[in-house]
C-alpha cells in the first residue's frame, strides 16, 4: 500500500492557487495523487511530518516565503528527501546546475499537458 | 648771400649753334666769372641736368630737335629750382606772358643782347635772393622721391611747376606729361563744371591753406578718395608766390575703414536682431546702454523707455533690497564674468527663470568701459524639458506595464492551458463510450478554444520578448547547431498553414551548415519570417535559401507577395511599426522588431530587399559563432 501510493504521490509546489489547482486536476484525471504546497517552506513542512514520500516533485522557481532555488538547497542537505526527482517549471529553457546529486529535469512554461504528463509517467511509472 | 653775385656762375644754354660767345663776353663785362655748356636736344639736356646744378638756363626757342616750351617742361621737372630764361625769335607780349605763366623767370627776343644780359643777371640775382624759394625748391627736391605722398608746387593760378614720384605713381602723369598744365585735370568733372580748383585756390591763398578729403581723378580716370592740403607760399612782400600741394591717397584706408564700419554695422544688426536673447550694454554704473530686439522680447521694454535706466529694474526688489545688482557687477569686474539662473521681473511684474551672463568690457588701458549682459528666458526651455521628462516617464511606464502585464498573463494563460487540456482529454477517452457524439462536439470546440489559448500565449510572449528587448535582459543559449536542420524543422511546422493560403515553402541550400547559436530564438526568428511570408505572400511560392561562409552564414526567406516600399524598409524593424495599415493586417507590429534583436543579439544583421508589388527578400547575416552582446550577457547574470 505504502508503495503504491508512493508511486502514484506528486508534490505542486507554485505559489498560484489556479496554476496548483489546474496541475492537481489533469494529474487526478490520469489517476495519480497530487499533494500542493504555495512555497518552499510549506513543502518542506509536508514532507517532513508526512512518512509517505512523492515519487516527484513538481517546483515552481519564483515563489514567496521561499523560492523553488532555496527549497532546493535544503532538499539536497536533507539525507531523507534529497532522493526525491525534481522536474523545475521555468520560463528558461536553461537554468544554473549547481552540481546537484540529483540533477535538475525542466518543463518549459506555459506548461502543455501532454509534455507535463510525460515527465510525470517518467518518474512515477504506473504499475 | 651777397657774395654769391662773385662765385663763378654756370650758363648751360639750349642753342642750335655754339655761338653763345657774344653773350658770355657780355657777363663777363658785366663782371661775372662765367662758365658754360651748349645743349642742342633733349638727351643732351636731360645729361646735362642730371649732372650739375646751373645757375641759369638759357633756351633759344629755335634750339634744334626741342622747343622752348618743352625744354621748359623738362627743366621743371628736373631742376625746377633753377632760373630759366627764354630767348625768342617771335615777340609779342602775349608769347611773353605765356613764357612766365609756364614758369620761365624770363622772356628775350632774339637779338636783343644787352636785355638778355640784363635777363640773365636778374634771374641770378633773383634766385640767389629768394632764400625762401631756394629752400622750398631744396625741400623739393629733397622730397622727389617720396612715394606715399603726392608734393608739388603750383602757380598763383594753378599750373603745375614740379612734380614727384609720389604725385606719379598716384595720379598717373610723369612730370613732363602734367608740368605747365593746370591743376584741375585732378578734380572730377563735376568738382571742374562747379568751379572748386579754383575755389580751393582761392581759400588757400585767402587763409593760408586749403584742405579736404575728397574724390580725385588719375590720369586713366579711374578716381580715388584723396587726402588734399594745399599750403600758400608768399614772397618777402607779400605777393603771392604759388601753392604747395600735398595730396594722399586714402582710397586704400577707406576701404578698410568702410569694411570696418559694414562689419560693425553687421555685428549691430546681428545683435540687435537677436530675438532669444537680450543682449545689451549697461554703462560702469549699471545704466542701459544699447538694447535688441531679444532684450524687448524677454524683458518688455522698448528701446526709449529703458535707455538710461539702471539695471536693476530687472530684478525682484526683495534681491534689490539685498544689493545683488551691485555685487553682481562687482563679481564681474573682479572675475570678469558672472554667470547665474534667477528670477528676473518684466515690464509687466511678472517674473521669469532667466539664465544671466554679465561680461565686465575693459579697453586697452584697463579701464572699465561697461559690462554686456546677455539674458536668456528659461522658461520655455524648462516647459520643453519637463515635458521631455514626462515622456520619457511615460514610456518607462508602459515598458514597464507591458512587463508586468505579460507577466501576470502567464499564469492564468498556464491554468487555463491546462483546464482545457484535461478536459479535452477526457472528452476524446470518452469518445467511444454513451454519448459519444455530444463528447466529439465538445471536443472539437476545446479544440478551438485551446487555439485561441496558443495565440493568447504567443502574444504574451512576444511581449515579454519585448520587455527584456528593452530591458536589455535578452538571453541567449548557445549551442551547436545544423542550420538546414532548423529550418526544416520551422518549414515542416509551418508547411500546412502555407498550403491553407496556397503557398508552397522551398527550401535551397546544402545541409552541414553548422554554428553555435540560440535554437529556440533562431527558430522564432525563422518563424516570424515565414509567417510574414505566409501572410503578406499568400498564394505564391515562399522560398528559404541557407548559404555558408567560412565564419558567416546566410538566410534568405523571399516571398512574391504585396513587398514593401522603400520609405519603409528601415521602419519595419522598430517597434509597434508595420507597413500595411493595421485593420488589414492583424498582430502587434513586434514580430520583425524582435526578429531584429535576437539577430543583433548573436553579432549578426537582417536586412530587407523589397519593391511594392513585387514582393520581399529578408536577408540574415550570422556570424558562426555567436558573439554575445554585453546585454545578452548581463540578462543570463541577472537571472541568476
Amino acid at each position: 500500500m505504502t508503495e503504491r501510493s508512493c508511486n502514484h504521490l506528486v508534490m505542486i509546489v507554485d505559489d498560484d492557487h489556479d496554476v496548483r489547482e489546474s496541475i492537481a486536476e489533469v494529474l487526478e484525471d490520469n489517476d495519480y495523487e497530487p499533494i500542493a504546497a504555495a512555497n518552499g517552506r510549506e513543502a518542506l513542512d509536508i514532507l517532513r511530518a508526512d512518512p509517505n514520500r512523492p515519487c516527484l516533485i513538481l517546483l515552481d522557481m519564483m515563489m514567496p516565503v521561499m523560492d523553488g532555488w532555496q527549497f532546493r538547497a535544503l532538499l539536497q542537505q536533507d539525507p531523507e528527501l534529497r532522493s526525491i526527482p525534481v522536474v523545475v517549471l521555468t520560463a528558461h529553457a536553461h537554468l544554473p546546475d549547481g552540481g546537484d546529486v540529483v540533477p535538475m529535469h525542466f518543463l518549459k512554461k506555459p506548461v502543455k499537458l501532454d509534455a507535463l504528463l510525460s515527465s510525470v509517467a517518467r518518474f512515477c511509472p504506473k504499475a | 648771400m651777397t657774395g654769391s653775385v662773385h662765385h663763378a656762375i654756370r650758363v648751360l644754354f639750349i642753342a642750335a649753334s655754339d655761338d653763345v660767345e657774344p653773350l658770355l663776353a657780355g657777363l663777363r663785362d658785366a663782371g661775372l666769372e662765367v662758365g658754360s655748356l651748349v645743349v642742342r636736344d633733349e638727351g643732351e639736356l636731360r645729361a646735362a641736368l642730371a649732372s650739375e646744378t646751373w645757375s641759369v638756363i638759357v633756351c633759344a626757342e629755335e634750339a634744334a630737335g626741342l622747343s622752348g616750351h618743352d625744354a621748359l617742361r623738362i627743366v621743371q621737372a628736373n631742376a625746377p629750382a633753377t632760373p630759366f630764361v627764354l630767348v625768342s625769335r617771335s615777340g609779342g607780349e602775349a608769347a611773353a606772358v605765356e613764357a612766365m605763366r609756364a614758369g620761365a623767370q624770363d622772356f628775350v627776343l632774339a637779338g636783343d643782347r644787352p636785355r638778355l644780359v640784363t635777363a640773365v643777371q636778374r634771374a641770378i640775382e633773383e634766385a640767389d635772393s629768394r632764400p625762401g624759394d631756394a629752400a622750398i625748391a631744396q625741400n623739393l627736391e629733397f622730397l622727389r622721391e617720396v612715394r606715399d605722398y603726392a608734393i608739388f608746387v603750383l602757380s598763383p593760378d594753378g599750373c603745375v611747376w614740379t612734380w614727384n614720384d609720389g604725385a606719379h605713381l598716384i595720379k598717373g602723369y610723369t612730370a613732363e606729361e602734367i608740368v605747365g598744365r593746370s591743376f584741375e585735370c585732378f578734380y572730377t568733372a563735376e568738382d571742374r563744371a562747379n568751379g572748386k580748383p579754383a575755389a580751393m585756390l582761392r581759400r588757400a591763398a585767402a587763409e593760408g591753406r586749403a584742405e579736404e578729403e575728397s574724390w580725385r581723378v588719375r590720369q586713366d580716370g579711374t578716381r580715388f578718395w584723396a587726402s588734399v592740403v594745399i599750403t600758400a607760399v608768399h614772397e618777402r612782400d607779400g605777393r603771392l608766390r604759388g601753392f604747395v600741394k600735398v595730396t594722399r591717397d586714402l582710397t586704400e584706408r577707406r576701404r578698410q575703414d568702410e569694411l570696418v564700419r559694414q562689419s560693425e554695422e553687421r555685428l549691430r544688426l546681428l545683435v540687435e536682431s537677436v530675438k532669444d536673447y537680450a543682449i545689451f550694454m549697461l554703462d560702469p554704473q549699471g545704466h542701459v546702454a544699447t538694447w535688441n530686439s531679444g532684450a524687448q522680447n524677454i524683458k518688455g521694454y522698448r528701446r526709449e523707455d529703458v535707455l538710461g535706466k539702471h539695471f536693476s529694474i530687472f530684478y525682484p526688489p526683495e534681491d534689490v533690497e539685498l544689493g545683488r545688482p551691485e555685487r553682481e557687477l562687482e563679481i564681474a569686474i573682479s572675475e570678469g564674468r558672472y554667470e547665474e539662473e534667477a528670477w528676473r521681473v518684466r515690464k509687466n511684474g511678472e517674473r521669469f527663470l532667466a539664465n544671466v551672463v554679465i561680461t565686465a568690457v575693459f579697453d586697452d588701458a584697463k579701464r572699465l568701459r561697461g559690462f554686456a549682459k546677455i539674458t536668456r528666458d528659461l522658461t520655455e526651455l524648462r516647459r520643453i524639458q519637463e515635458e521631455a521628462n514626462e515622456a520619457h516617464l511615460a514610456v518607462k511606464s508602459r515598458d514597464e506595464f507591458i512587463s508586468v502585464a505579460a507577466h501576470e498573463l502567464r499564469t492564468p494563460l498556464t491554468a487555463l492551458q491546462l483546464k482545457l487540456q484535461g478536459v479535452d482529454r477526457a472528452l476524446k477517452r470518452a469518445d467511444s463510450g454513451p454519448g459519444h457524439e455530444l463528447a466529439s462536439r465538445l471536443a472539437d470546440r476545446i479544440d478551438g478554444a485551446l487555439r485561441q489559448v496558443e495565440r493568447l500565449g504567443a502574444l504574451v510572449e512576444r511581449l515579454l520578448d519585448v520587455s527584456s528587448i528593452v530591458g536589455g535582459t535578452l538571453q541567449l543559449e548557445l549551442e551547436e547547431l545544423d542550420l538546414l536542420e532548423i529550418v526544416e524543422r520551422v518549414v515542416e511546422d509551418l508547411r500546412e498553414p502555407a498550403q491553407q493560403v496556397g503557398s508552397e515553402l522551398r527550401i535551397h541550400g546544402p545541409s552541414g551548415v553548422a554554428g553555435v547559436w540560440d535554437r529556440a530564438r533562431i527558430e522564432q526568428v525563422l518563424i516570424n519570417l515565414l509567417s510574414n511570408a505566409i501572410k503578406y505572400g499568400a498564394g505564391k511560392p515562399i522560398d528559404v535559401t541557407v548559404q555558408g561562409a567560412a565564419d558567416a552564414v546566410r538566410i534568405l526567406v523571399s516571398d512574391q507577395g504585396i513587398g514593401i516600399a522603400a520609405d519603409d524598409t528601415d521602419r519595419i524593424f522598430t517597434r509597434f511599426e508595420r507597413a500595411v495599415p493595421v485593420r488589414h493586417y492583424g498582430g502587434l507590429g513586434l514580430g520583425l522588431y524582435i526578429t531584429r534583436h535576437i539577430v543583433e543579439a548573436h553579432g549578426g544583421s537582417i536586412k530587407v530587399s523589397s519593391r511594392a508589388g513585387q514582393g520581399s527578400t529578408f536577408i540574415i547575416e550570422l556570424p558562426r559563432r555567436a558573439t554575445l552582446r554585453d546585454a545578452a550577457t548581463d540578462g543570463a547574470e541577472s537571472a541568476q
